[in-house]
């Protein structure tokens, strides 16, 4: 039409059509060719072919971006969809593309910049980086490349906050998804959801490079919490207490060197920070109040006592920021001061989150006799006692063995106690014993307490 | 025993004679099939003479292949024998917690010499360390069991092994932390080697004191 148009007009005249309608496509494409000279470069890194390799770090303290173009979000889609199946996932988006859930032409309207790193996959507009949405690593369930003759598809299979939704009970593949079925009052089957993050890349190499990124991120995820695993089996099986604990030591030749034992600890061998946490190693110059000074009275107390407490004391250095630490150190001051048991667990299962509540079992020492019900109680609602819910929450790996599961006392109430507990109902405390055990309690108390204020002074940042 | 005799035991014990019982009790066996006072002979000769020089095996071993020209990577190897019972240090008790303790031992160890098989495989190393850490914690949790059924005279001794053991679990898991920015393996079979030659030890303390 342009044309034709040009070919009818006579020079020196401006066609009015021309006037209005070329000079508004002519400022439109101006405009445009504006914007992508105005765009940002994207904070990107050369990557070691042909794995397009990344320095973990870079995913760890920094962050990779890369064009694409947005699509848009499949929201309550069958959680059991297979990613690798080419055929059930074009056809959920050739459906939402009529339906005009997706979007169906491309254009520049859908550039957007993924941002990539070990905590978030972020999707922001190209122009105006406006958020569109932010996926958590372990919200994300699969990653498939699709091509449809020139589309490159990237499509992100993640987590929905409403997790379930009704299906049909003839939907096919019922079975893959009954883990939470149950039956709805119309008869449907309620099914796991998902969501689906379409995006589409330029080209083959560009898909290829995004999901190798994806793999590598989630290798450096899955490898920090696999470790991390390992540390807290660990962690459960050296400080569950044993039944037969006592205050006073059973080999009186064998006086326990408490500096020895625990500076070896905390100088050779220490736990290691999680993602979360941080790099919380122990610094040298924030040693906890020097050991020595209670030798003599601790001498009184077993080894494994002694040992528990101050390999606590230990852990929590290396799992909790200097600010949580002094959190903690209030708690325990509170609750020392007549705070009820209650509030206690419940304050520190806050402050130790869902990462870190394995720490509560280590606390089994500081309780008293007349709180442990409540607390091993409040254990088992949240899934942490004897490592339960540690070691089958992501993994379903650990197998309880029949000895731990079945070695059980009442106290004298008749009330089912776990294995474990310190002071257990058969061996009450005598008061002498529970007086010292009390002191022992105040003074590691005060320890971590003043550990807290320490770190304060000595403005130690997570 | 006492607990000093105890610590000069394991000390004597040490890891390099991890190559007597791991690389040369298999072949004493061996011998013994077709003479068996020649097998026990040599058995205790070696024994003996390994108690007097700790690492005496190795070097023997390292020297043979050394003149054989045999190319290979001696503590992967040894990793991968190391998952054997040895006689020396089963429990022989029938209780059943002593049963479990055997049995949560040679699973632990099983799942260790199994590492250079799986470490080259990001997928399956990761979940090799999920097994690796549900045998740990079954280990220790039967230690805890056994800690609790009965007491012993000698008990600090066995708490002690029970810590050198957490030490060296410790130990292993900051081992794979740095395997994984330095991908150097060979780091990873030394600390998998020194976990069996611990977990040998608490079988061997239990079969002492209990």
């Amino acid at each position: 039409m342009e044309e034709d148009v040009k070919k009818v007009k006579k020079p020196g005249i401006v066609s009015p059509f021309k006037r209005v309608f070329l000079k508004g496509e002519k400022g439109r494409d101006k405009k445009a060719q504006e914007k992508t000279t105005e765009r940002r470069a994207l904070h990107t890194f050369s990557l070691s072919l042909p794995d397009h390799r990344i320095d973990p770090d870079i995913l760890l303290n920094d962050y990779i971006e890369k064009e694409v173009k947005y699509l848009g979000q499949l929201t309550s889609v069958p959680g059991y969809l297979n990613p690798s199946s080419r055929t059930e996932v074009l056809q959920l988006i050739d459906n939402a593309r009529k339906s005009h859930q997706l979007a169906g032409q491309l254009t520049s309207e859908q550039d957007a910049v993924v941002s990539l790193s070990a905590y978030n996959v972020k999707l922001v507009w190209r122009d105006g980086e406006d958020i569109i949405l932010r996926v958590p690593i372990h919200d994300i369930a699969a990653v498939s490349y699709i091509r449809d003759d020139s589309l490159h598809l990237v499509v992100l299979k993640t987590a929905q906050e409403a997790g379930v939704s009704p299906c049909p009970s003839t939907c096919p593949d019922l079975s893959k998804s009954m883990t939470l079925g149950s039956l709805s009052e119309s008869g449907a089957v309620l099914v796991e959801v998902c969501c689906l993050l379409v995006l589409a890349v330029d080209n083959k190499a560009a898909a290829e490079e995004l999901c190798l990124l994806l793999s590598q991120v989630f290798q450096i995820v899955y490898t920090e919490s696999t470790i991390d695993f390992l540390d807290r089996a660990i962690f459960d099986g050296a400080t569950t207490p044993t039944r037969h604990l006592s205050l006073y030591s059973d080999d009186s030749s064998s006086k326990v060197d408490v500096k020895e034992a625990f500076e070896a600890e905390a100088s050779t061998f220490s736990f290691q920070g999680s993602l979360e946490a941080g790099d919380n190693s122990p610094s040298p110059s924030s040693t906890p109040a020097s050991p020595q000074t209670k030798t003599a009275s601790e001498g009184e107390l077993s080894t494994t006592a002694t040992e528990l407490l101050q390999d606590y004391m230990t852990t929590l250095r290396t799992k909790l920021s200097s600010h949580e630490i002094q959190q903690f150190a209030t708690l325990l001051h509170e609750y020392r001061n007549g705070a009820s048991i209650h509030e206690f667990c419940i304050n520190l299962r806050q402050l130790y989150g869902d990462s870190r509540k394995f720490l509560l079992l280590g606390l089994r020492p500081f309780i008293p006799e007349k709180d442990s019900q409540h607390f091993e109680n409040f254990l088992e609602t949240i899934g942490v006692k004897d490592g339960r819910g540690i070691i089958t929450d992501s993994f379903g790996r650990y197998r309880r063995t029949a000895s731990s599961a079945s070695d059980s006392t009442t106290n004298g109430n008749g009330a089912v106690r776990g294995d474990g507990d310190v002071g257990g109902s058969d061996e009450r405390l005598a008061p002498s014993e529970g007086d010292e055990w009390d002191r022992m309690i105040s003074d590691i108390s005060n320890d971590i307490e003043a550990l807290g204020v320490s770190m304060d002074q000595e403005g130690v940042t997570p | 025993m006492t607990m000093e005799e105890m610590k000069n035991e394991a000390e004597t014990t040490s890891m390099v004679s991890m190559t007597l019982y791991a690389v040369m009790y298999p072949v004493f066996n061996e011998v013994k099939s077709f003479s068996s006072l020649a097998g026990s002979e040599v058995r205790s000769l070696f024994g003996q003479a390994e108690k007097e020089n700790p690492g005496l095996t190795q070097d023997i071993i390292m020297k043979i292949l050394e003149k054989k020209k045999v190319e290979v990577n001696f503590t992967e190897s040894l990793l991968r024998m190391a998952a054997d019972d040895v006689e020396e240090y089963m429990i022989d008790r029938s209780e059943q917690e002593f049963q479990d303790l055997n049995d949560k031992a040679r699973a632990l160890k099983h799942i260790l010499s199994k590492i250079p098989d799986e470490i080259n495989d990001r997928v399956r190393f990761l979940q090799t360390i999920k097994d690796i850490a549900s045998a740990i914690k079954e280990l220790l949790d039967t230690v805890n069991t056994v800690f609790r059924k009965y007491q012993y005279q000698n008990r600090r001794a066995l708490e002690h092994q029970k810590k050198e053991f957490v030490k060296y679990s410790k130990s292993f898991s900051d081992t794979l932390k740095t395997y994984f920015k330095d991908g150097k393996a060979i780091n990873v079979f030394v600390s998998a080697n020194r976990l069996i030659h611990q977990t040998n030890l608490i079988l061997q303390t239990f079969k002492t004191v209990a």
